[in-house]
């Protein structure tokens, strides 16, 4: 039944003579729900920016639905309008409204007309209850506001997979809630997710599968329930005791 | 007093020549600025590229000529050029012109270096997360800097640009060395003929002065009406 979307494999990544990443191979399956937790520095944003390539892995490779991302001749922005990613700083184009920001990718890659791009985000806009702030700009937001809207443009595309980096780290507690209520909803309709984060009750409870990452390998990989009831890995366990 | 009467009387009788001047210091204003802003935005672009020996010349272009004066280049392309054989010609037509093109030539290789990097500057000045953002939606590195980085970094580079056009007015003073009839030059005319240095300068001064007030308002009205929109 399940179907592979992502293969890693072998996949190593060093900044100069700094490695930070070291051979790490995992899957990711379709309609998966996948937390990756660990200490700061560890890897985590550098192993997701690999998956799109933000990071040019230095060796090994990377299968999205069947395609080596890193193979010569492979038309990346095509296949980065599939694989959607939602930033700690949200990353809200400054010089565009809410609307525009929403519909640009839409309109301009996916060749929709403005009118049917205007209503599809409108619907969502309402969904995340964000209907009436279509025209404000993104300096006129909060934190929690721009969040869901920056999700919302990222789901536009019809993205077959969503990456998400400490997508609350950058939030006042208060909005924290509403990011993850709008992060779970989208977990339940099947979106096929791979969330790096520090909130560890949505790693436990909304993902399926966590992976503890940590001096750059994948040191401990396991259904959530499992591997925050039964850390066998020693750092993890030191770890958790510090975040929980 | 005095003072006063004499700048009066100068410019009553000479207003000629100070008119003169100033036509021929716009023109090389210009030319340098429209020609520099040209060649800079060539420049800095080739100073981001990721093609090494590109960025290698355009830094060391751009690093040369700000690090050198103005009066060296100056020189060197007035007087260096023809004796490795290069010559700028003479066109009948436009009295002096081969002392122009000199000029603007020397004047606009050293503005396309400030502009190039007013331009990189500016476009570095905006936040990396913004190109990263559109291009995880699948827009291209040229659509993206098109559609989100450039209009951003216009908010940035336009005040630089302003300071850069003023500064090229001041600094054209200098072509005045090379025999060419600007302000500056037209001045030291009219003391030659008055020995009234002091009151000649004080007009040349008070010109200079309005030329760069003028342009550096209409700068900061077209930054304005950038803002709003
Ligand atoms: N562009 C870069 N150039 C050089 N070093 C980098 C770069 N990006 C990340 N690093 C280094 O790589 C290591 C891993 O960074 P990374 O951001 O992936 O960690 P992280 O697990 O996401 O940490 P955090 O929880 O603080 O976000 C760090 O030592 C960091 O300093
Ligand atoms: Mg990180």
């Amino acid at each position: 039944m399940s179907e592979v979307i992502i293969e890693v494999k072998n996949l190593s990544k060093s900044f100069g003579s700094l490695e930070v990443l070291h051979n790490i191979s995992t899957t990711f399956q379709r309609g998966e729900v996948v937390s990756i937790i660990g200490p700061s520095g560890g890897g985590k944003s550098t192993f997701l920016r690999c998956l799109n390539l933000l990071e040019t892995p230095t060796s090994g490779s990377i299968f999205f639905e069947g395609t080596n991302l890193c193979g010569k001749g492979v038309d990346i922005n095509l296949h980065r309008q599939k694989i959607g990613m939602v930033f700690q700083q949200f990353n809200l184009f400054n010089n565009m409204n809410v609307m525009k920001n929403l519909t640009a990718g839409p309109v301009k890659i996916r060749k929709m007309s403005e009118a049917e791009a205007q209503e599809r985000a409108l619907a969502l806009l309402e969904k995340v209850g964000l209907a009436d702030r279509s025209d404000a700009f993104p300096y006129q937001l909060s934190g929690g506001q721009k969040q869901r809207i920056a999700i919302v443009r990222s789901f536009l595309m019809e993205p077959d997979v969503m990456l998400f980096d400490e997508p609350t780290s950058a939030l006042d507690p208060e909005m924290i809630g509403e990011v993850l209520g709008v992060m779970k909803n989208l977990a339940e309709t099947g979106m096929t997710m791979i969330v790096v984060t520090h909130e560890m009750r949505f790693a436990r409870e909304v993902s399926s599968r966590t992976i503890f990452l940590d001096q750059g390998i994948i040191a401990e990989d396991k259904p959530s329930r499992e591997l925050f009831d039964h850390p066998e890995n020693e750092r993890l366990i030191s770890f958790l005791k510090k975040v929980l | 007093m005095e003072f006063i009467q004499t700048i009066g009387l100068l410019l009553q009788r000479y207003s000629s020549f100070f008119a003169d001047g100033v036509r021929n210091t716009l023109v090389i204003a210009a030319f340098s600025v429209l020609l520099g802003t040209l060649f800079g935005v060539f420049m800095a672009i080739a100073r981001m590229s990721k093609i090494k020996p590109r960025k290698i010349i355009a830094t060391v272009y751009i690093e040369f000529i700000r690090g050198t004066p103005l009066m060296v280049q100056l020189m060197f392309i007035f007087y260096g050029l023809p004796m490795v054989g290069i010559t700028f010609p003479d066109i009948a037509w436009i009295p002096n012109f081969s002392r122009f093109a000199a000029g603007i030539v020397a004047m606009s290789m050293n503005s396309c270096a400030y502009v190039a990097e007013i331009i990189r500057s500016g476009i570095q000045a905006v936040d990396k997360g913004q190109m990263e953002a559109a291009r995880s939606i699948g827009f291209t590195y040229g659509e993206s800097m098109k559609m989100v980085v450039l209009p951003q970094a216009v908010k940035n580079i336009l005040p630089a640009f302003g300071n850069e056009f003023v500064t090229v007015i001041k600094e054209s003073s200098i072509v005045s060395v090379i025999g060419i009839g600007d302000l500056m030059f037209r001045t030291n005319d009219v003391i030659a003929v008055t020995y009234r240095s002091l009151p000649a300068l004080a007009i040349a001064a008070l010109i200079y002065f309005a030329m760069t007030f003028v342009s550096s308002r209409l700068i900061a009205a077209a930054e304005r009406k950038m803002h709003h929109e």
